[in-house]
């Protein structure tokens, strides 16, 4: 890092008792019910099914979860914790401390995948291999570039992006190999990962809307093209990391798809109309259907914990309920 | 799938999981798009299994083969002629049978059909599957063979998985289910236990253990304090065992513990499932029960403490292990009694730490202790539970010689399953022969294993001969004839109809113990001999109570008091087959192949999105569900707590083992109304709980658009 990240330069103590934006609660009660730590998934459960994958598989597997872990280590050490100074209240930088924190988890939980299938020399490999690719690279240097700029609504179209849009790549392909009953606990794992960004995206989006609020015509289209612009210089490159990633299996034209679907969610996250047409956004169904990131998957005690224990809020019984 | 039309131009060039995953997403019309399902199913047959299955001329030729190459035993053949086999097969694959849901065809081919032993090509057909189950568990009986497979194939009667996959393969895990074995306090008892539990899960199904009699954390070892290391240590050694151990890969080895509310480690024991847990003590795979005493429930009435008792004081005071004390009885005595060391906590914070724990964990499963064993018609004390926490049977301990080997052999548990599907057997309109039927089968199972590698499970079977029939597809069934789940008529439905098995199962028993001359182990200090058991029904009228179910019983016999005066006679004078008849498993995987709905709870979802180990995510629609009686598939979240317990306690009171039972949660509630669950379960009469269920719906503005599960 070429510069410091600028800190939030008054800092005043959060009081939750005098709420400004209802969303900001709602956003933090969501997260911290849906906190997990990657322990929770019986990962090893998953080698029987990692022996099955083909030399090139068990390849792009490892390289696209090492991307993966590039970009939630970005977005945990200098994302999130960039958009605190530009917090409209006290209670979204709360927010974005967790935001932060769950990044590192996701990255941490990538490396308990590897350790759990791979050797250590072919996780070597993987990260030398991450710090090698352009494309891969090129992306995280483009975002990068944003979170240490001056504009604080173009941090959050960056950050955005990145939450909704460029890991989706990435997930792809844990969602393909479970829907082909591969790597299912693995699967399980991104699921949480999936449940966390979605609203990570969402809400960044949101509080990017909020700050557009009250903005000149001027400065709004400013942003929209601005957005656009981005969006077409991170969508080229994430093509082409897509082709080098997925030839070699033969997936790059769903992948594509894929993108484009993402990218439209990530630009309705800001509150911009879809920039792809139905026509190219036909992902396949089985990738779409394993996306959904409600709890209400069913299993029993020889297929995992899957994704959907919470956290619970604890209440005394009274007097009343033990009337009997 | 022949019947079912091309696929139209919009789906042309669709993968089946692309197919099924549809069902989970809005068709243009905003309805569920229930036809892709079938060519869903169709298209797997298409691209998929015809390919890839092994083809043979005729019957025959492939018989041979299988035999010659070590695919099936050439006992289970030997015992027929080549004529009746043929007529057999042929019999069955008249029949016409079809996979109604693409999860009921994969299912099979993926777990249960007989592959080539590089588990590359198909061998068997799901008739050829059925043929070879009902050959092997008849034993030469070619009148009972016949009948299997018109049960199996006409889907009234489903074996359960082990039975279903291995009988009649020359290379298979054994056909029973599920096994309970006792722990008691001493390392040689505790090495056995992780022993039998290697031999068993390589075997087949899942193994629990009760952990209550083992000392506590710091109890003393040989008179010096602070020594024992309590409960924890052991259940990693479980835990490690079971993922070690699987059935020639065909499924994981799966466990659970059982441990007593009032043990003194209770809290490390339930804390092993927190989120945040340190991972020495985590406990990822293993599963969780609780033993819960009346006295528990009202302690925490009057909100006082709960006394925990050490195990290892309570042995040496009273002679037996903990587990063969009822707390209730003896709370008071042992809480005056200064040479039981005792800890204490508060009974309500107890049961809220419970419902912490269920909501991250889903466990721990619970069985009521003293509920459980007052509708014990059997000699002896239940301690514990199985896996499901539908198995509840008396077990006596064992002891050990030093070089482990038994010195007296105690009583452990063993129990094989089978389910019937409640829609297709009132179909058939004959309860009695479909019931009669089932449970042939399934004491053909329990006369035909022999665990020899642990002896108590032997010796508990030869002597017990103990069942669990089962029901699944109650929600399937009343939503197809209008009737909403746990309505009046849902609960007079179930009530009459597990009155009905019952009686059914009864009978069945009866006979077989009359035509063998054999009863099973100590049935004459059983409540069956006394009668006492059925007083119930022969004091009281049981008849349908709305006109709704009346009608569903017409052509359908209902037991009077005097057909019970009868059987009554009968089963005091010639005894009963089997100690134990029925329990009601939570049914996953056969009620895909069976086209049913899960046990007999609801829908967990109207299109269930279904992670198995194997097979990954897969949709599956309710049977019988379409666009226009879709309302009276309202799924469990919808249904709540009351309704679900209100089928399950109408259930219960003719079951004599236990019955599943899941209880489902929205993620607005709080621990209070899990235990507000617990304590009206508890009241109703219920035996265990399973699993909490918990549904997080998406934070709006994140949901995929157009998807059917997310749909409120």
């Amino acid at each position: 890092m070429t510069e410091k990240i600028k800190l939030a330069n008054k800092v005043e103590a959060i009081n939750w008792n005098r709420i400004q934006d209802d969303k900001d609660v709602e956003v933090w009660n969501r997260l911290v019910n849906n906190f997990w730590l990657p322990e929770k998934i019986p990962l090893s459960n998953d080698i029987p099914s990692w022996g099955t994958l083909t030399e090139a598989e068990k390849l792009l597997t490892m390289r696209v979860f090492t991307g993966l872990t590039l970009l939630d280590t970005l977005q945990g050490t200098v994302g999130a914790v960039s958009l605190i100074p530009d917090a409209l209240t006290p209670h979204e930088e709360a927010v974005y401390t967790n935001i932060a924190f769950m990044e590192s988890v996701h990255a941490k939980s990538y490396s308990s995948i590897f350790s759990t299938l791979a050797s250590t020399k072919e996780i070597d490999e993987a990260f030398r291999w991450s710090t090698e690719n352009v494309n891969l690279q090129k992306k995280a240097q483009i975002i990068e570039s944003y979170y240490h700029g001056e504009d604080p609504l173009k941090r959050k179209i960056a950050s955005t992006l990145l939450e909704s849009f460029l890991f989706y790549s990435g997930f792809y392909l844990p969602m393909h190999w479970s829907s082909h009953a591969k790597l299912t606990n693995t699967a399980d794992l991104i699921r949480l990962i999936i449940r966390d960004e979605a609203v990570h995206g969402y809400y960044i989006g949101y509080k990017f809307q909020k700050g557009l609020e009250g903005a000149s015509e001027e400065r709004k289209q400013e942003l929209k093209d601005y957005t656009f612009e981005l969006m077409y210089e991170l969508y080229e490159n994430e093509v082409q990391y897509t082709h080098d990633l997925y030839d070699p299996v033969g997936l790059s034209e769903d992948v594509k798809k894929f993108l484009h679907y993402n990218a439209n969610k990530a630009l309705m996250n800001l509150g911009y109309e879809a920039m792809f047409p139905a026509t190219v956004t036909d992902v396949s169904p089985a990738i779409l259907a394993a996306l959904s990131p409600n709890a209400d998957e069913n299993h029993d005690f020889f297929s995992g914990s899957g994704s959907s224990y919470v956290i619970g809020k604890a209440v005394n019984t009274e007097d009343e309920d033990w009337d009997f | 799938m022949s019947e079912t039309k091309e696929l139209p131009a919009n789906m042309q060039g669709l993968s089946y999981n692309d197919l099924n995953a549809m069902l989970n997403l809005y068709g243009p019309d905003g309805k569920i798009q229930f036809e892709v399902d079938r060519y869903a199913a169709r298209q797997y047959f298409l691209d998929h299994v015809n390919n890839n299955t092994v083809f043979f001329h005729d019957l025959d030729e492939k018989l041979e083969y299988l035999v010659k190459h070590e695919y099936y035993e050439r006992e289970t053949l030997d015992q027929y002629s080549m004529n009746f086999i043929r007529d057999l097969f042929k019999r069955a694959f008249a029949k016409k049978f079809r996979f109604e849901t693409f999860l009921g065809a994969f299912k099979f081919y993926t777990s249960y059909t007989l592959k080539t032993f590089d588990g590359k090509r198909y061998l068997e057909r799901y008739e050829d599957r059925v043929c070879m189950v009902a050959l092997h568990l008849a034993r030469g009986d070619e009148q009972l063979a016949t009948s299997l497979v018109d049960e199996i194939i006409g889907g009234r009667f489903q074996p359960a998985t082990p039975t279903f996959l291995n009988a009649g393969k020359a290379q298979r895990g054994e056909l029973v289910s599920c096994f309970l074995l006792r722990i008691e306090d001493n390392m040689e008892s505790i090495a056995r236990a992780v022993n039998s539990s290697l031999q068993l899960s390589k075997r087949g199904g899942g193994v629990a253990l009760s952990l209550t009699n083992l000392r506590e954390h710091g109890a003393p070892i040989k008179q010096i304090e602070n020594q024992s290391s309590g409960v924890i240590p052991v259940m990693k050694l479980l835990e490690d065992s079971f993922s070690y151990a699987n059935q020639l890969g065909a499924r994981q080895g799966a466990g659970a513990v059982y441990l007593n509310a009032h043990h003194p480690d209770i809290h490390r024991f339930l804390d092993t499932k927190r989120e945040n847990a340190d991972e020495k003590i985590r406990i990822k795979t293993l599963s969780l029960g609780v033993v819960i005493p009346d006295i528990t429930f009202e302690l925490a009435r009057k909100n006082e403490d709960m006394y925990l008792f050490s195990p290892y004081d309570v042995q040496r005071v009273y002679g037996v292990p903990f587990s063969e004390i009822s707390v209730t009885e003896k709370y008071e005595e042992m809480v005056d009694d200064s040479r039981i060391k005792k800890t204490k906590i508060s009974a309500r914070e107890f049961f809220q730490t419970l419902a912490e724990i269920q909501f991250e964990s889903g466990y721990p499963y619970i069985m009521f202790e003293d509920t459980v064993n007052r509708e014990n018609p059997i000699e002896g004390r239940i301690t514990m539970s199985n896996l499901c926490s539908e198995i509840l049977q008396v077990s006596s301990a064992s002891e050990f010689a030093d070089d482990l080997s038994y010195s007296k052999v105690g009583k452990d548990i063993s129990c094989n399953l089978g389910s019937m599907n409640i829609a297709k057997a009132m179909d058939g309109k004959d309860l009695e022969g479909s019931v009669d039927i089932a449970i042939r089968a399934l004491s053909a199972v329990s006369d035909m294993s022999y665990i020899g590698s642990v002896p108590s499970i032997a010796d508990g079977n030869k002597k017990s001969h103990a069942i669990g029939l089962g029901q699944m597809n109650l929600h399937g069934f009343l939503a197809r004839e209008h009737i909403y789940y746990g309505s009046e008529e849902g609960i007079d439905f179930t009530n009459i109809y597990f009155y009905t098995i019952l009686f059914h199962a009864l009978t069945a028993s009866n006979k077989i113990a009359k035509e063998r001359g054999e009863t099973f182990d100590n049935f004459e200090n059983s409540k069956y001999a006394s009668g006492e058991f059925f007083d119930k029904y022969t004091t009281q009228q049981w008849v349908p109570a709305t006109a709704r179910v009346s009608e569903l019983f017409d052509g359908i016999h209902i037991p009077t008091q005097e057909d019970w005066n009868a059987l009554k006679d009968s089963v005091m004078k010639y005894g009963i087959y089997n100690q134990n008849l029925q329990a009601v498993p939570p049914t996953g995987s056969i009620s895909y192949i069976n086209n049913s709905t899960s046990s007999i709870h609801p829908v967990a979802a109207k299109i269930e999105i279904r992670k198995e180990g194997k097979i990954g995510r897969v949709y599956y629609p309710a049977p019988y569900m379409n666009n226009e009686n879709i309302d009276f598939y309202e799924d469990a979240y919808e249904i709540g707590y009351e309704k679900i317990i209100d089928t399950y306690a109408a259930a219960t009171q003719h079951v004599d083992q236990g019955l599943s039972l899941t209880l489902f949660f929205k993620d607005t509630v709080t621990t209070r109304d899990i235990n507000k669950a617990q304590i009206y379960a508890w009241r109703k009469g219920i035996k265990s709980l399973y699993y909490i269920r918990l549904r997080q719906l998406a934070l709006e503005g994140t949901e995929v658009e157009g998807c059917v599960s997310c749909a409120l």
